[in-house]
């Protein structure tokens, strides 16, 4: 009995796994991905020129209108007053950079460990000595990512995030694949942000990542 | 979405990816995607995942290493990251001696053809 039981639970996880598997192919079939939203179709393609074109115009416009908002600061400032009220930004990167080359270090050793096949034993503690460092840096770059979340640098990546959405959503009509948002403006007052949300992953996974 | 890089490495980790590489390096005709230019870099990702698990099952063919690198993905980059550098360590010896027999004004005595 237990035994059909294990055999249930592998064939189950198994059967999991095919299906995880079917769907990551499913994105990377080709280069766009369609996917379904309340029963209608929708795709997110990879920007043509012209398109890329269109993203350039908007980001340099973008960042021309940040450069003039007296409260938007560039990264640089923002650590130089960050620095002048005791939290060193720079000091951060030089930990990070010090743990990544320890980091480095340590997956050397392992990496010639395996190609001695030196056993499970030193395997695991490099591992956990990696794992802990890992840790570690990502903790340092979080509290980086925090601390410049609102420079201008920041500001125009996610509206670039925006616009790539904006320029790369089609919706099926008829079968045929016909870009949903004739203006920014439509996009921007489209109330359905279950669908912008979606669209917004997919649209960075595919072109960004 | 979470993981996307774990789930990628999965489907470039499995025993049909891998056959079907290998197909597409040796067979013409042979397509992983249904475009053949223009990659998302989701597709250029997984490109460098196929690549990578070719390499480590080969060398575990050719009983270089034990397949036990594959249990976690912390051992599989490990060892690539160590290949990669002791690759270019080998590289860098061989031309050395290349260059040492490239010396200018080198003698070389070639042996003389008999008649």
């Amino acid at each position: 009995m237990k035994d059909r039981l294990n055999d249930a639970e592998r064939i189950i996880s198994e059967m999991e796994k095919e299906n995880g598997l079917a769907k990551v192919e499913d994105l990377i079939k080709d280069n766009s991905i369609a996917f379904e939203h309340e029963g209608k179709k929708y795709r997110i393609h990879l920007l043509n020129l012209v398109e890329k074109e269109e993203l350039d115009l908007f980001r340099r416009r973008k960042f021309g209108q940040l450069l003039k908002d007296p409260d938007i600061l560039l990264e640089k400032d923002l650590i130089a007053l960050y620095k002048e009220r005791g939290e060193d930004i720079g000091e951060i990167d030089e930990q990070i950079k010090k743990l990544e080359s320890e980091n480095f270090g340590l997956q050397m050793k392992l990496g010639e460990a395996i190609s001695k096949n030196d056993g499970e034993q030193i395997f695991q503690t490099y591992k956990e000595q990696i794992q802990a460092l890992i840790v570690q840096v990502q903790v340092l770059k979080t509290q980086k990512i925090l601390l410049l979340e609102f420079s201008l640098e920041n500001n125009l990546l996610t509206y670039v995030a925006q616009i790539i959405t904006y320029l790369s959503l089609d919706e099926d009509r008829g079968g045929n694949w016909i870009r949903m948002f004739k203006s920014l403006e439509d996009f921007q007052n489209h109330k359905d942000e279950e669908l912008i949300n979606k669209a917004a992953q997919y649209s960075m996974i595919l072109q960004y990542i | 979405m979470e993981n996307i890089y774990s789930k990628l490495r999965n489907l470039a980790k499995s025993v049909r990816a891998q056959n079907l590489f290998v197909a597409v390096k040796e067979l013409h005709g042979v397509q992983l995607f249904r475009n053949n230019f223009d990659f998302s870099k989701l597709q250029e990702i997984y490109l460098s995942f196929l690549y990578m698990y070719d390499t480590i099952n080969r060398d575990i063919i050719v009983d270089k290493i034990s397949e036990k690198v594959l249990d976690c993905e912390l051992y599989e980059d490990a060892y690539m990251t160590w290949r990669r550098k002791n690759n270019k360590k080998s590289e860098k010896e061989d031309k050395s001696k290349k260059d040492v027999n490239l010396v200018v004004g080198k003698k070389i005595n070639f042996p003389i053809k008999e008649k």
